[in-house]
């Protein structure tokens, strides 16, 4: 029996390595009547890198006249070995891509509509923001698997010792003036005044995805998205300057625990945590049945949050688009979605998934980033200036938090993005040459 | 000297013929393509047609306040970073240069911090650099002032930030220095120092006129090298800071690689490392000619 499990676990790595190496020797024969589908996807945490594996092995197996050859790359430089394939037209079939990249894969010419492709049913099923991400010139182009969620988790021990109110819903968000008097209270009963964890450790796109929806919240903007030509009338209006002021404060006045070691709240050094689904099992670990759930403040016009994760699209030279399409309508089987956000704890992306999902189905510990995915998530920007507008807004996050003037710093930030759009003559579409 | 290179010369050019080529390909190359690039409106992958835009870009980062800023950091980095770092190293070389037993230990280790990749050594002084009172520099001045000290995020300051990232620089620097100290100071003859102490000269005065003399031209390699290596000044800042607080630590070459691989901007990016390179190359212009004329007074 043992030996067996050996056997087996040892044909399973040299399939494996046949697989991922794809020596010329290995490569099954190409056989004249089989399609082939070559699909690149980033090379994920361990789980989802096996469960993606297992995906593909057993969809060959399901379709013999279709044959999905799959490559992994590395995380770090996924999207640069991305954009250097594009440049000279190396790329596969089927291709996986973080969020961001979206509009600027579509700019590009490189993905084809998936409209027509992929079944109704499917594209029915999948949430809300899914479709609002994928979709650009009213086509769309991307689906995911799985979605991710930005709330706050809450230490109810704590928050319940200093008399605080615990929201249970988005519309029963705190506001931004509950929130900082929320701050206060926590901050007389705690040592060091620190009570809230930012993950001002993280860097890079976290600040975009995490402290935008502060702006939106309060009715501002990263750019206006009526035409994505202008962004100071949104990102530095009055709005979005009071709303960045409010979050200066909270750096200011010590209330942010820098969090080095990322253990400020599972050590219960502060109350509350700003981050998103991916800490669920380990503070869940931590914390038991003190963990709670909690909406981001409303600044005046609603909670908002953020969304999005990594994508999948089908490259506009695919030799085989149908093919491909019917690869991504298996990834997103209620049970491939289910296998994968099992071991990625993401939400699933279609509402069947979600109803099978202990988690995130109606009353499940995680229920609350469903509802805001349906309600109050706002996508990124859809346009090509995201790239830049993101690496713009970041600067101008890290001036903030080190006490910049914050009108200056947006103003300076909107006049930069613009100057980007002016420059790429308005991200004009370039027809397919 | 230009005997040996001329035309007629076939087997010494055919012997140059490799390092030549590699030359042209991975730095003439790359160097006309940026100087190219830098009058386009190129952006990566940009399905847009190319146009020259003259030097719109050069006209542009040279009134961008944080290109400017990084101009100035760079500047300050190296200004106080050649000196201290030739010193300490020069301070160390001397120090491991003394005939006692284990001094191999010790110049293992002071060159450690040279092999470890920066990447690690960044890492590890975030770290070091931890805000609060347990953080290491932070509890070590705590003790040293008697507990006057009030904890900083050193990283996060807008003044300390740079004098942090220095203290990283030379403590990661001042080993590969030392070592070629040592090679300088191994090289003076015993006799010369014989002399000196039949003359009557003490300790510092055989350093003051042996010792610093013959190391002259040690001391200009390592400060050469130094100053160009501290205007390269990026990885410590990508992983360290991020180019912040408020600009603190941006540097010419973060600000580049910003511009060209966060925003896609190429055009602009080039013309950043076209201003690098013509500083480096008239700090390194002056510097041969400093050289020259020592050697003609020599």
């Amino acid at each position: 029996m043992q030996n067996k499990k050996i056997f087996y676990s040892y044909v399973a790595r040299l399939f494996l390595i046949c697989a991922l190496i794809a020596l010329p020797g290995c490569k099954p024969k190409a056989d004249a009547n089989k399609q082939l589908i070559t699909v690149w996807a980033h090379s994920g945490q361990e789980g989802e890198r096996k469960v993606l594996i297992n995906q593909v092995t057993r969809f060959n197996l399901e379709f013999p006249d279709t044959h999905v050859e799959i490559t992994l790359l590395p995380e770090g430089s996924y999207n640069s070995q991305l954009q250097s394939a594009a440049l000279s037209h190396d790329l596969p079939d089927v291709i996986e891509f973080d969020g961001p990249f979206l509009y600027g894969y579509v700019w590009q010419n490189q993905l084809q509509p998936l409209d027509d492709l992929l079944p109704a049913a499917v594209q029915a099923d999948l949430l809300p923001s899914i479709i609002k991400q994928g979709t650009m010139h009213d086509h769309l182009f991307a689906v995911g698997m799985f979605d991710s969620g930005l709330g706050m988790y809450g230490n109810k021990a704590l928050l319940e010792a200093a008399g605080i109110r615990i929201p249970a819903t988005v519309n029963d968000a705190w506001t931004a003036k509950e929130f900082n008097q929320v701050l206060k209270k926590l901050a007389a009963k705690d040592q060091d005044g620190a009570v809230l964890d930012l993950k001002a450790n993280y860097r890079g796109e976290w600040f975009t995805y995490a402290f935008s929806p502060i702006i939106q919240s309060a009715g501002g903007d990263l750019i206006d998205r009526r035409n994505y030509l202008h962004a100071d009338s949104v990102l530095a209006g009055k709005e979005a300057v009071n709303a960045m002021k409010t979050l200066q404060n909270w750096f200011q006045q010590g209330s942010v625990d820098p969090n080095l070691d990322d253990a400020a709240f599972v050590e219960e050094r502060v109350a509350l945590s700003w981050v998103g689904h991916w800490e669920y099992p380990r503070y869940a670990k931590a914390l038991g049945d003190k963990l709670v759930l909690l909406p981001l403040p409303d600044f005046g016009q609603g909670s908002k949050t953020g969304q999005g994760s990594w994508q999948w699209g089908i490259n506009a030279d695919a030799r085989n688009p149908k093919a491909a399409a019917q690869f991504l309508a298996s990834l997103l089987r209620p049970e491939n979605i289910l296998s994968m956000t099992e071991v990625n704890g993401a939400v699933p992306a279609t509402k069947t998934a979600i109803a099978r999902s202990p988690l995130y189905r109606e009353g499940g510990p995680l229920r609350l980033f469903v509802d805001q995915l349906q309600q109050s998530s706002v996508e990124r920007p859809r346009t090509p200036a995201y790239q830049v507008i993101t690496s713009i807004f970041q600067q101008a996050f890290d001036e903030i938090r080190n006490g910049a003037d914050v009108r200056k710093a947006l103003h300076q930030a909107a006049a930069a993005i613009e100057q980007d759009i002016i420059d790429s003559e308005d991200y004009r579409s370039v027809p397919r040459s | 000297m230009n005997n040996q290179f001329r035309s007629d010369n076939r087997v010494g050019w055919l012997m140059a013929a490799p390092a030549l080529t590699g030359l042209a390909l991975f730095i003439g190359l790359p160097f006309l393509l940026a100087l190219t690039l830098s009058f386009t409106n190129l952006k990566l992958a940009s399905p847009l047609p190319l146009t020259f835009v003259g030097l719109q870009h050069y006209a542009r980062i040279l009134q961008d306040r944080v290109f400017l800023r990084a101009l100035l950091n760079n500047l300050i980095f190296a200004v106080v970073v050649v000196p201290l770092q030739t010193g300490c190293a020069l301070l160390l070389a001397l120090l491991v240069n003394r005939k006692l037993p284990g001094m191999v230990v010790f110049r293992t280790l002071f060159f450690l911090p040279v092999i470890f990749p920066f990447a690690l050594i960044s890492v590890v002084w975030i770290l070091i650099y931890a805000p609060g009172p347990n953080g290491v520099i932070n509890s070590l001045f705590e003790v040293l002032t008697f507990g006057f000290w009030q904890p900083q995020d050193f990283l996060h300051n807008p003044y300390l930030a740079l004098p942090a990232i220095m203290v990283v620089s030379v403590w990661q620097g001042a080993g590969f220095q030392m070592i070629v100290y040592l090679a300088g100071l191994q090289d003076i003859s015993e006799e010369l120092y014989e002399a000196a102490r039949l003359d009557g000269a003490n300790s510092w005065q055989q350093f003051r006129y042996v010792t610093f003399p013959c190391l002259r031209n040690t001391t200009l390699f390592v400060v050469s090298v130094t100053t160009i290596l501290s205007f390269r000044l990026f990885d410590q800042v990508q992983i360290m800071t991020k180019g912040g607080p408020l600009n603190a630590t941006a540097t010419v070459v973060f600000e580049a690689v910003r511009a060209a691989f966060e925003r896609q901007q190429i055009a602009r990016g080039s013309a950043m490392t076209l201003v690098f390179f013509i500083i480096v190359l008239c700090l390194t212009i002056f510097q041969r000619r400093m050289v020259s004329e020592e050697r003609r007074v020599g």
